[in-house]
């Protein structure tokens, strides 16, 4: 890859190996421990003052529940937040006594608006059926509420545009879509290491996600179980590409740094023959500039192989497995001195190199030295996600309160400005989470018609 | 005779009595406003021999009286100008970001939090208490010299400090205003702030004792006590 084309990726090489200089060098040996060996205990990891802030989640479905569960594994990832759960709200009321189980302490409510009211409650997390994003989304921000909006942020392009630009409007509220590997540090890691050429140039993008799983809810109230298979009827969704394709497909654009500019889609319903009109398995190729494509396929009729995500290039090819990335390189590429000290894994008749965000780190250690092993459900994409979006939460609150006290409370436009320049960690944004979800409608409308659709530029426009 | 020392004497008391109320009237404030930066440069021993942190917040007011030039040019006699002031900034406001201003590190920023005691000393705070004239420009658009003294208190240890700092009055159509700027080093130890000792990642870092404030400070005039009295 050329120095030129590089930069058309949004990273230049030479600043990526010099900028981090060291630093990026160790994090790309992956899993070599670098550092000369001492006799000295490494220092205890300094636990940061924490910054409180209280968070309702609105939506107890089973996603909803795993934002919870995740939430409460917060405190023990010692992080610089201490999040509460102040509200749990759902409109059915079995799946709000589930949601209790994992946060006792919670008020629980049916009705989001008293979650609303509630000005000690200061971020909102929205796990709701898609429909429901936007009537809650718009509402949380106009009450002054931090927003984490599960992707995709709506079933059509106007109500996306809706609440993306009020959360653009809105500049002293963090507003964050649930495209959560757009925090997760293994892709954060990865993110410059494609973008600098390491797989040559850029040729195919695969993902795929296989679980045998019906996706049909029961309850004894018709009506409630119509409400609870929503994602079955192509009214109120826009299926397997919008609800579980949305990610990988953003995924393959950030790495690429590009948007599609067509998709072709194909859908059936070859095994769960009952009354949805939803497909069960669905295949789409994405086009992106440079002739690249991005072939995805999902199915809730076959397990096998489960879920993964592959960029293909002319020197090499990435695997990314959850929160792992192998490489495997091509017999012609050139060699890269650190992979020779790298961990390298056979898969298949392929061998492939461990590619590992942080290896290169000296692990935290205990009172005695011992190495402590990362807890894998603090590792995830989703508490990474959630993480940030607390913390960006948590810095705008702490930033505004120091605007107000230093400069008198009048003066909001001022504060509009300085906020709007606060530097926020990784996550999608409403532009990211509004041009995630163009791509799913489209994708959707393509599967449904069989068709090619032409994904025009001024579709991602935001005005 | 007589009247005219009555007369005199009326008039010497009126004279007196207005310039007490000049003096009064005289003590003009600022406040802050937006634009400011503090930026706290120090060094370490490995990779990022330079490190810095940055607040684009600082808050406050300041009182000065008869003498202190308001305007650019305006003509200023070296000497002690009866001044006071209040200053202070978030700690946690404070971000580290590279030499060229772009972020560094949020690890960075926990470890300074945590150094700085920011749980319990949420401010750093500067009272100013004595202001010296030092320097007439000789430019209308240069900044007038002075001398300050002030006591700093960083983590909840307060120390004297004195500073040259540059005073330039900056006029536009609606406002008067004042734009301070001025650098001074300090040792943290002297503030019982320990230096950072750390595995952070890239290596062992330990940051040297010295470090220097740098900071450039907006403020806006408020209106003189005169014209709010005159409203009246």
């Amino acid at each position: 890859m050329s120095e030129n084309e590089s930069e058309a990726l949004g990273y230049n090489r030479r600043d990526f190996l010099r900028g981090g200089s060291v630093a990026t060098l160790m994090a790309m040996m992956g899993g070599v421990e670098l550092f000369a060996q001492t006799n000295e205990v490494p220092a205890a990891t300094i636990k940061a003052p924490t910054i409180k802030i209280k968070v309702a989640v609105v939506g107890l479905g089973a996603w909803g529940r795993e934002i919870l569960g995740t939430l409460g594994r917060m405190p023990q990832a010692e992080l610089a937040i201490d999040a509460e759960i102040a509200a749990i709200c759902d409109t059915y009321k079995p799946f709000l006594r589930r949601g209790a189980s994992a946060a006792p302490a919670a008020t629980q409510t049916e009705d989001y608006k008293t979650i609303l009211d509630n000005k000690d409650i200061k971020a909102v997390i929205i796990a709701t059926p898609t429909p429901s994003h936007k009537e809650v989304a718009l509402a949380a921000l106009k009450a002054g509420k931090h927003v984490y909006c599960e992707a995709p942020l709506a079933g059509s392009i106007d109500d996306a545009r809706e609440i993306a630009l009020a959360a653009k409007a809105a500049k002293h509220l963090a507003f964050q879509a649930g495209l959560q590997m757009r925090s997760d540090k293994q892709r954060l890691f990865l993110l410059p290491f494609v973008r600098t050429g390491a797989l040559g140039k850029t040729v195919l993008a695969r993902a795929q996600w296989h679980k045998k799983t019906s996706w049909r809810a029961t309850s004894p109230n018709p009506e409630q179980e119509k409400a609870l298979n929503w994602r079955l009827n192509k009214a109120t969704s826009i299926g397997l590409i919008g609800e579980i394709g949305s990610h990988p497909i953003d995924q393959a654009g950030w790495f690429m740094n590009a948007l599609p500019t067509a998709v072709t889609g194909f859908g059936s319903t070859n095994f769960w023959k009952d009354d949805r009109d939803v497909p069960d398995t669905v295949q789409a190729v994405f086009e992106f500039p440079g002739d690249v494509r991005m072939i995805y396929d999902a199915t809730l009729a076959n397990s096998f192989d489960g879920e993964y995500e592959m960029l293909y290039g002319s020197d090499a090819a990435i695997m990314m497995r959850e929160s792992r990335a192998w490489m495997f390189k091509e017999v012609d590429s050139p060699l890269l001195g650190w992979e020779v000290y790298a961990t390298k894994l056979k898969v298949f008749n392929e061998t492939g190199i461990a590619l590992v965000a942080g290896a290169s780190k000296p692990p935290p250690v205990d009172a005695k030295g011992q190495p402590i092993q990362p807890d894998p459900l603090t590792t995830t994409p989703l508490f990474y996600s959630l993480s940030n979006f607390l913390l960006n939460a948590a810095e705008l609150t702490q930033a505004a309160e120091d605007y107000k006290s230093s400069y008198g409370a009048d003066d909001v436009d001022g504060l509009m400005e300085e906020l709007g320049k606060k530097r926020r960690r990784a996550s999608a944004g409403y532009l990211e989470g509004f041009q995630a979800a163009v791509t799913a409608v489209k994708a959707n409308e393509a599967i449904l018609t069989g068709k090619r659709i032409e994904l025009k530029p001024e579709w991602y426009e935001l005005q | 005779m007589k009247i005219r020392t009555v007369i005199a004497g009326n008039i010497a008391f009126l004279m007196l009595a207005t310039a007490g109320l000049q003096a009064a009237d005289q003590m003009i404030t600022y406040s802050a406003k937006p634009g400011s930066k503090m930026r706290i440069e120090g060094t370490a021993n490995i990779l990022h021999p330079t490190w810095q942190i940055e607040s684009p917040i600082i808050g406050g007011m300041i009182e000065v009286g008869p003498g202190f030039p308001t305007e650019p040019g305006q003509a200023a006699t070296p000497g002690r100008i009866e001044a006071s002031g209040k200053v202070f900034m978030s700690v946690r406001s404070f971000k580290s970001v590279e030499s060229d201003g772009k972020p560094f590190s949020d690890r960075m920023d926990e470890v300074t939090y945590e150094h700085l005691k920011e749980t319990q000393f949420r401010t750093i705070n500067y009272k100013l208490t004595e202001l010296t004239l030092k320097e007439v420009p000789k430019a209308k658009d240069a900044p007038y010299v002075f001398d300050s003294v002030g006591e700093l208190t960083i983590a909840g240890v307060t120390n004297t400090i004195k500073m040259p700092v540059n005073i330039l009055p900056v006029v536009d159509p609606k406002t008067k205003g004042l734009e301070i700027t001025g650098s001074t080093a300090v040792k943290m130890t002297d503030y019982k702030v320990e230096v950072v000792d750390i595995n952070l990642g890239v290596g062992h870092i330990r940051t040297g004792d010295e470090v220097k404030l740098v900071f450039k400070w907006l403020l806006v005039q408020k209106k003189a006590a005169a014209a709010a009295a005159a409203a009246k």
